[in-house]
């Protein structure tokens, strides 16, 4: 931290507003006016915010002098990349046997094509060895 | 709840303590939308108004940003002439004109009164706590010999009994880092604990923002208080104490207006 006092930078904004949305004093009454909306309209912002993509989409703009990092930090945007390696590794799972099946299909021709082929496509070994797996398999 | 169908509204940012304030009306900012902000003054208590024919309400979320940038930066006005505020939800509307405000808080003047005195001279701060995972990791394996144990066993292990292994190092590593992060919120509650009032662990789950996958992922802990402004240095260096550790950060953040904090009022 190095000095003693709170600080209130740009960066720290994004988190009050967010307070701004379900924090502060509340009135139960009927002199008041709720905005049902509201809620909804916090939930969009908050997914706004969390996502820079989706903020970018809704023209969602940072003040000058913002600190970009902290806020793509607390954007959680670090984290996007890792969520779409898991979406990736997942899907597969529901391919796999289609792809096993097509390249079944296409057989031993191919597997021994591809040794020729040097260093032919990563998928098409992947699947290939796949297939191989599956025919040891039947082979069981 | 109440009727969203109004004529004429007031849309209320806070509610200060204009008591000393003889020049409380002369108050003016710029509100939400570029309409004007005044000070509607009953018995010493002044509401911060704007006049509204409608709620502030918006598909276009950059819209949206900046009316919450305005409110926040209305309600920060308004503290710094009259001390801390009681600040309203965003979109708080009063029905009626400034006749009914001010009918409201003489209605309200004891509830309003108690809750100002209360929160009179104090103010939310925030603390984010971020630790070296590395470094906490390597510690915690030269500290916990099973934790040790199981890295040995993890890096002699063959394939198929690595995995099981790494497992179970995981857990044990999951756990020890939840003691640990445990064990710094109770040293950031004990010593804060004498000079602070209403302290609050964030749900890491609560809000995108205040969760702590997102909100700076390092942050392993997030606390907010409210403390009075005579105590910021000593909290200040309270925290000092604890970033003093080798690989913890502090984010001390304030002084804000009393939001996570605020009552419900009935009336």
């Amino acid at each position: 931290m190095g000095e003693t006092g709170p600080t209130r930078s740009q960066s720290d904004l994004a988190e009050m507003l967010e307070l701004l949305l379900d924090k502060g004093v509340v009135i139960n009454a009927d002199i008041v006016v709720t905005v049902g909306e509201t809620e909804l309209l916090g939930v969009k912002l908050r997914a706004a915010i969390a996502s820079f993509e989706t903020a970018a989409q809704y023209g969602l703009e940072f003040p000058e002098g913002t600190d970009m990092k902290r806020v793509e930090e607390a954007a959680g945007v670090e984290e996007l990349p890792e969520s779409e390696t898991v979406t990736v590794g997942v899907s597969p799972d529901g391919e796999e046997d289609d792809e096993a099946a097509a390249s079944d299909e296409e057989g031993d021709d191919e597997a021994e094509a591809s040794d020729e082929d040097d260093e032919a496509d990563g998928e098409e070994e992947k699947a290939e060895a796949k297939a191989e797996a599956e025919a040891e398999h039947d082979g069981d | 709840m109440a009727d969203s169908e109004f004529e004429e509204g007031r849309y209320l940012y806070c509610v200060v303590d204009a008591g000393t304030d003889e020049d409380a009306t002369g108050f003016s900012e710029a509100g939400i939308d570029g309409g004007s902000v005044s000070v509607i003054v009953h018995d010493g208590l002044g509401a911060v108004v704007q006049s509204c024919d409608s709620p502030f309400d918006s598909d276009d979320l950059g819209r949206v940003r900046e009316w919450l940038l305005t409110h926040q930066s209305v309600v920060d006005a308004a503290g710094e002439r009259f001390g801390t505020p009681l600040p309203f939800r965003f979109d708080t509307i009063l029905k009626g004109d400034d006749d009914a405000v001010m009918e409201w808080l003489s209605d309200q003047s004891e509830t309003l009164e108690t809750h100002l005195d209360d929160f009179a001279g104090h103010w939310e701060y925030r603390v984010g706590v971020a630790w070296d995972e590395d470094r906490v990791q390597d510690e915690l394996e030269a500290d916990d010999e099973k934790l040790a144990e199981l890295r040995g066993k993890v890096d002699e292990a063959g394939e198929g009994t690595a995995f099981l292994l790494e497992k179970q190092y995981d857990n044990r590593l999951r756990d020890l880092r939840r003691a640990r992060q445990k064990e710094l919120t109770a040293r950031l509650s004990d010593g804060l604990d004498p000079l602070v009032r209403e302290f609050e662990v964030l749900d890491s789950n609560r809000g995108v923002l205040d969760s702590d996958d997102s909100n700076t992922p390092d942050e392993v802990v997030q606390v907010a208080f409210v403390a009075h402004e005579d105590r910021e240095e000593e909290i200040g260096e309270l925290l000092d104490e604890v970033a003093a550790d080798p690989g913890i950060e502090i984010r001390f953040t304030g002084p804000w207006p009393p939001y996570s904090f605020a009552p419900e009022l009935d009336a």
